[in-house]
């Protein structure tokens, strides 16, 4: 199969692709430990749903920045 | 901006000899919500219960054990009783009668457990002996000889011939272990036991009877079967009086239940030799309502003392005795957004001098919800399910729920049809080239009329996956911006209500000017980076101006908060930029559902750059494989969009005003469910 494009193109791609991964991994390591603390927590008081949520999704938001990175480098930058 | 409803603190006093019939009033106004008298002074102390409450709650545990005897639980569907006949049921001992009755029956019904129990133990010790060819009787009755039977797990055969002078049974299966008997001189039978508990002897108790082993088990198993019949019987009577008693018991409940609250009143007031005082938050708005209704009930045996309205201020709580700094939380909301309480109450109830954070979260979660959905195909299904929830359920949970999915199955539609132009991940209008443009047109093969296109956005909608996702990414940060924005005035409204102007500048103002800063400054940096733009002329004033602004924030900030105030200022970049999940949540979708569409379409039907349709058997086979798919992508859109919606609500927005940490309003009132007023009660009691 002949690859299509140069490779600055393809290196790009490869960067957002490493960008939106790598941070998904970090995020995904981050909210491991919150989440089974808060599952913990909220079977004990079920009331605390929404505070338990609050610091759950703390780590999320750096698989944001690793999107609008993704995002930027593949729309924006070329 | 809605804050939760004025609240007054009124005092009631009344004479003691008239308190049981001014609690009815209490419960009857529903908006009393009392403060629990703490300390005894001038003589009042904290009462005593009513002294029928001792009598009711020796029925109510009658009527619940009775319940769970007879297997009447929360979800058992009965008659609703009215007030008035179940409380003369009870008074003229109804709860006693019935006890009665169904105690009869239980004593029966237990008794014939406790047989059939023993029964089946004893046919079980009878089957283990019938391989041994000894009558019953002659086990017992013996002076001089011993008589030792059991289970054994290994053969003891030869190792019970050296007991001398004795007799040995053993039947004994590899698999299934055996039993022995032995009959050995009475001094003997602690030798014959060691022996035989050597291969693991359990002793059994030889039941009594006459005559062979296999007639006993016979006359055992027919004695059961006469046994399981009368209970049969037994249990019949006892649900026939299940039927019965049900709606009677379930309603004696309640209305025990409703009567030992209403008794338990007086614990939480101060009640004098000849006189009582109560404490009590009641809506500003009620006061007079509450003040004439009581008085009108109790005449001169009542009065009501309005003492103050509580103002939002944080020095009037400072100034207050303990016991009335903290003011009830009455939500004052819509019908609309008092669904949405339930959302602000998985955070915390507010506090008294807040902003009640339902009415915003009303406006932008359904918005969020359906700026992420952003398709027709999925909004028509969130819309009917939507409004089939609401139309059904009752539970707050539910109905919360329901109320998400159809205002924001409403706003997916507009967004779908009006932004986006798209339908199961295909737009309207357009071309057919697969697999990155397929649209409803190329497959229908129809050319859509041209005012139809006009309604769209660019005359054919947005596409979340091409050239315009930098457009989306940054309206979705304008939106991210407006909001925060809003979150920060609601701060700043927050602290100058409960301290004043100067309060809210420092603690709020400084933020609002650095996030204005920042988001100017950020501006003119991405026009300067990503657009190419010189520094100069406008941008570089706006650079400045934003700088500026960044600078004169901080400054404030560190003033009130020291070092943290540095610490958090990167912290407002991310929460902007969190904003672009909104666009990233709808791509994932669109993504999600254009590979799916491929997959029925171009994979299964055959369709390549031109539109042919195949066999019927191949149709039916994309159209359910369709079908299917989208389903996946509905069902993931109902988590993803729905808690990105929320966690927008609950940590970008609310964070920036919301304390929470009230307590919830609750004033003096029953809840009625099995038991109902009749018209003239329902007057007498409201």
């Amino acid at each position: 199969m002949v690859l299509e494009g140069d490779v600055g193109t393809g290196l790009i791609a490869i960067g957002a692709g490493l960008a939106v991964g790598l941070t998904g991994l970090g995020a995904g390591m981050g909210e491991k430990d919150v989440g089974a603390a808060a599952v913990g927590a909220i079977t004990e008081d079920p009331g605390i749903f929404g505070k338990a949520m609050i610091f759950m999704v703390i780590p999320e938001t750096i698989v944001i920045f690793g999107l609008v990175i993704a995002i930027m480098a593949i729309f924006v930058m070329v | 901006m809605s804050l939760p409803e004025s609240m007054s603190r009124v005092v009631v006093v009344g004479t003691k000899s008239r308190m049981e019939e001014a609690i009815e009033a209490f419960y009857s106004v529903r908006a009393l919500h009392l403060i629990d008298h703490t300390s005894g002074t001038d003589n009042m102390s904290i009462g005593t219960p009513m002294p029928t409450n001792q009598k009711a709650a020796e029925r109510l545990l009658k009527v619940r054990a009775m319940e769970k005897e007879l297997g009447i639980g929360e979800k058992t569907e009965t008659a609703r009783v009215s007030v008035g006949e179940i409380k003369s049921q009870i008074s003229s001992g109804s709860v006693e009668s019935i006890e009665a009755e169904v105690l009869k029956v239980l004593d029966v019904r237990s008794d014939l457990n406790q047989r059939i129990t023993e029964l089946n133990a004893k046919k079980k010790s009878l089957e283990l002996l019938t391989p041994i060819p000894v009558d019953l009787e002659l086990y017992r009755g013996y002076k001089s000889l011993a008589v030792i039977v059991g289970s054994v797990k290994e053969d003891p055969s030869e190792a019970l011939k050296t007991l001398a002078d004795s007799e040995a049974f053993v039947s004994y299966k590899k698999k299934e272990g055996g039993v022995a008997a032995v009959f050995v001189r009475a001094g003997d039978k602690d030798k014959a036991t060691s022996i035989l508990s050597e291969y693991g002897l359990v002793e059994i108790q030889v039941p009594e009877g006459k005559g062979p082993v296999s007639e006993a088990v016979v006359l055992a198993s027919e004695g059961l079967a006469d046994l399981s019949a009368k209970l049969e019987s037994v249990e019949k009577e006892a649900e026939a009086l299940q039927m019965k008693h049900k709606a009677v018991l379930r309603a004696s409940e309640e209305e025990l239940s409703i009567e030992i609250e209403k008794g338990e009143v007086p614990l939480r007031i101060a009640v004098g030799e000849y006189s009582y005082i109560m404490d009590a938050w009641v809506p500003t708005s009620k006061v007079q309502y509450v003040s004439t209704e009581l008085e009108s009930r109790l005449g001169n045996d009542v009065h009501v003392e309005f003492e103050e309205t509580r103002g939002r201020n944080l020095h009037e709580e400072e100034k207050a005795e303990e016991r009335f700094k903290k003011v009830p939380t009455k939500n004052n909301n819509g019908a609309i957004a008092k669904e949405f309480e339930y959302a602000t109450s998985l955070v915390s109830t507010p506090k008294y001098q807040e902003i009640d954070p339902s009415i915003l979260i009303m406006f932008f979660l359904p918005l969020f919800f359906g700026f992420m959905i952003g398709d027709c195909g999925y909004a028509i299904p969130f819309i009917i399910l939507g409004a089939y929830g609401l139309k059904v359920t009752h539970h707050k949970d539910w109905r919360a729920i329901a109320t998400v999915l159809f205002f924001g199955g409403i706003w997916a539609f507009l967004f779908g049809f009006f932004f986006f132009g798209e339908a199961l991940g295909m737009h309207f209008i357009g071309h057919w080239e697969p697999p990155l443009h397929m649209t409803w047109e190329g497959l229908l093969g129809v050319h859509m009329p041209d005012w139809f296109g006009a309604l769209m956005v660019n005359g054919h909608g947005v596409s979340k996956l091409g050239e315009e996702v930098g457009m989306l990414l940054k309206l979705t940060i304008y939106i991210g911006i407006i909001h925060i924005f809003i979150g920060y005035m609601c701060g700043f409204l927050n602290i100058r209500r409960q301290h004043n102007n100067k309060h809210a500048f420092f603690e709020k103002g400084g933020w609002i000017i650095t996030f204005v800063g920042m988001v100017v400054l950020c501006y003119a940096l991405t026009q300067m980076l990503f657009s190419k733009l010189p520094l100069e002329g406008t941008l570089l004033y706006i650079l400045a101006a934003g700088a500026a602004m960044l600078l004169v924030g901080l400054v404030v900030n560190f003033k009130t908060e020291g070092i943290m105030a540095i610490l958090e200022l990167p912290g407002i970049v991310g929460m902007i930029l969190s904003y672009a999940r909104l666009a990233a949540i709808g791509m994932s979708k669109a993504g999600m559902a254009m590979a799916f569409n491929y997959i029925a379409f171009g994979m299964i039907m055959g369709m390549g750059d031109a539109v042919v349709w195949p066999s019927i058997g191949m149709l039916i086979l994309g159209l359910v494989l369709f079908a299917g798919l989208h389903l996946v992508v509905w069902t993931l859109g109902i988590l993803s969009a729905g808690l990105h919606a929320l966690r927008l609500q609950f940590v970008e927005l609310m964070t920036k005003f919301f304390a929470g940490g009230g307590i919830k309003y609750e004033p003096l009132k029953v809840k009625r469910i099995r038991t109902i007023l009749t018209q003239a009660e329902t007057n007498k009691e409201v």
